[in-house]
């Protein structure tokens, strides 16, 4: 295997464990991720509602997660207990979600990875800026019957 | 009891006010930046404080060490999403009372709140 597969496969895997814990942490129902794959920046998919962690230090980079509003309505109902959420509560709870994540990953990564606050944004913004030449990792998941992704790109 | 609640996520902040709305707290205010936590500290002398860390105009460490300084005696809970060691040993140094990681679940509050309440 070499060097890039074996990094691929290492963020992946702990942006994975990050995630998989903050559902099954929060709610009664665990995630199902899919294979990740690898996107080019200006071919990328981003679903209504979305959070954006920006990454210095250790690493640069983003990282954001992305699904629809119902998503984020039941994630705050299990959660928050509020059974009519705005559009900005969805978002404000986009922007928690990829601040919990991305904050987590620094068990692995230490405190030299440093987190952004999040940005939030609805519908997709003109450009991602990504830093150059970075591999951006797209895992695409489940939870309870809404589709979402997670997406990485760090160097 | 007074509490304060610090963070740049309104929905955690909700969720904060809810899951510890058993404790019989008067909360006498919410906050989204450190700055706006100073005011309020000034202003309503909270006797506890759930402090996040990761926030625009000043974080919460800048914050906890300032709110020190002007209260010494409050009791300071961090709730960060930021989970290494390092950061959370640096929060006791600075005077915080408890720390807890996000995600952070209702029982968890109720227990770091517990903690505190019992060496108030």
């Amino acid at each position: 295997m070499d060097t890039k597969q074996l990094e691929f496969e290492k963020t992946v895997n702990v942006f994975i464990n990050s995630i998989e814990k903050y559902f099954n942490k929060l709610t009664d129902t665990p995630i199902q991720t899919h294979p990740p794959f690898i996107k080019q920046p200006d071919d990328l998919v981003l679903k209504e509602c979305t959070g954006m962690i920006g990454i210095s230090g250790s690493k640069m980079g983003l990282v954001y997660i992305s699904g629809g509003m119902e998503l984020f309505r039941d994630l705050i109902l299990q959660y928050v207990g509020l059974e009519k959420p705005t559009t900005s509560d969805m978002l404000d709870m986009a922007g928690e979600l990829s601040n919990v994540v991305a904050g987590n990953v620094r068990e692995s990564y230490g405190r030299e990875f440093m987190i952004s606050i999040p940005i939030v944004f609805q519908g997709s913004p003109d450009k991602l800026k990504f830093p150059k030449d970075v591999p951006i990792y797209v895992i695409p998941f489940d939870w309870d019957g809404h589709e979402a992704y997670m997406v990485i790109g760090l160097k | 009891m007074k509490l304060l609640i610090v963070d740049d996520s309104s929905m955690m902040r909700t969720t904060i006010e809810s899951h510890l709305n058993n404790f019989g707290f008067e909360i006498v205010g919410h906050a989204g930046n450190g700055r706006e936590a100073l005011e309020l500290v000034t202003a309503k002398r909270p006797d506890f404080v759930t402090l996040d860390i990761t926030m625009p105009e000043m974080d919460g460490i800048e914050c906890l060490e300032e709110i020190m300084k002007i209260a010494p005696d409050t009791k300071v809970m961090i709730i960060t999403a930021l989970s290494d060691k390092y950061t959370g040993l640096e929060a006791l140094k600075k005077g915080a009372r408890e720390f807890l990681y996000k995600p952070v679940t209702p029982e968890q509050l109720k227990e770091g709140f517990d903690s505190m309440i019992s060496h108030h």
